[in-house]
């Protein structure tokens, strides 16, 4: 039963990674993009959004295992930090509206909701194969 | 009454996401009690869930922001 439950937790720690890989393997091609490419408005904002989405995964896939282990170990767990991932969305605007001249604005909202495109992908890919 | 609309705005959607999240986390927490092997599959739907629920209200904030 242990092995099992340590076997099921693995899956997950399995996807945490894959997920991670995936925010770095999009951070880096807007990086690129950023410095390359005649596009750099559009990229830095791609690049700002991306980066504050994966700010958001990493904050739900902790906090998500921190509940996890919670329930496990019958502790209270105040939170899942949802004002945290609304108030780095509002970082995110602040930031495009304050700099509109460098970064363009409709690229970030399209660099926030990275995160979500990149979990369901995994989920649709790797949900079956695991 | 541009912050009325963002105040309505983000408002509703945080009322929306709080009920989804209340149920997502509810019912995961009773899943990993009752069966504690299954915990990772579990937490992956929950991940999955709760960025679902959370795409919207981060939309509000977001055209709250752009609003005022």
């Amino acid at each position: 039963m242990v092995d099992m439950e340590q076997q099921d937790l693995k899956k997950y720690d399995r996807m945490v990674i894959r997920q991670r890989k995936w925010m770095l393997y999009t951070l880096s091609i807007m990086v690129i993009g950023a410095g390359f490419t005649p596009y750099p408005r559009i990229f830095l904002g791609l690049l700002i959004g991306t980066a504050l989405s994966f700010y958001n995964l990493w904050l739900l896939q902790r906090k998500i295992k921190k509940l996890g282990q919670a329930i496990i170990e019958d502790r209270r767990m105040l939170g899942i930090g949802s004002l945290t991932r609304f108030a780095s969305a509002a970082l995110a605007v602040v930031v495009g509206l304050r700099f509109e001249e460098y970064v363009d604005i409709i690229a970030i909202i399209i660099g926030l909701m990275t995160f979500y495109i990149v979990i369901i992908i995994d989920f649709a890919l790797f949900n079956t194969k695991d | 009454m541009e912050a009325l609309a963002a105040a309505i705005a983000v408002g509703l959607a945080a009322l929306g996401a709080s009920l989804g999240n209340g149920m997502i986390v509810s019912r995961t927490v009773d899943g990993i009690a009752r069966q504690p092997e299954l915990r990772g599959a579990l937490q992956t739907t929950m991940l999955i869930g709760i960025a679902l629920v959370e795409a919207i209200p981060i939309f509000a904030v977001v055209i709250a922001f752009m609003v005022m």
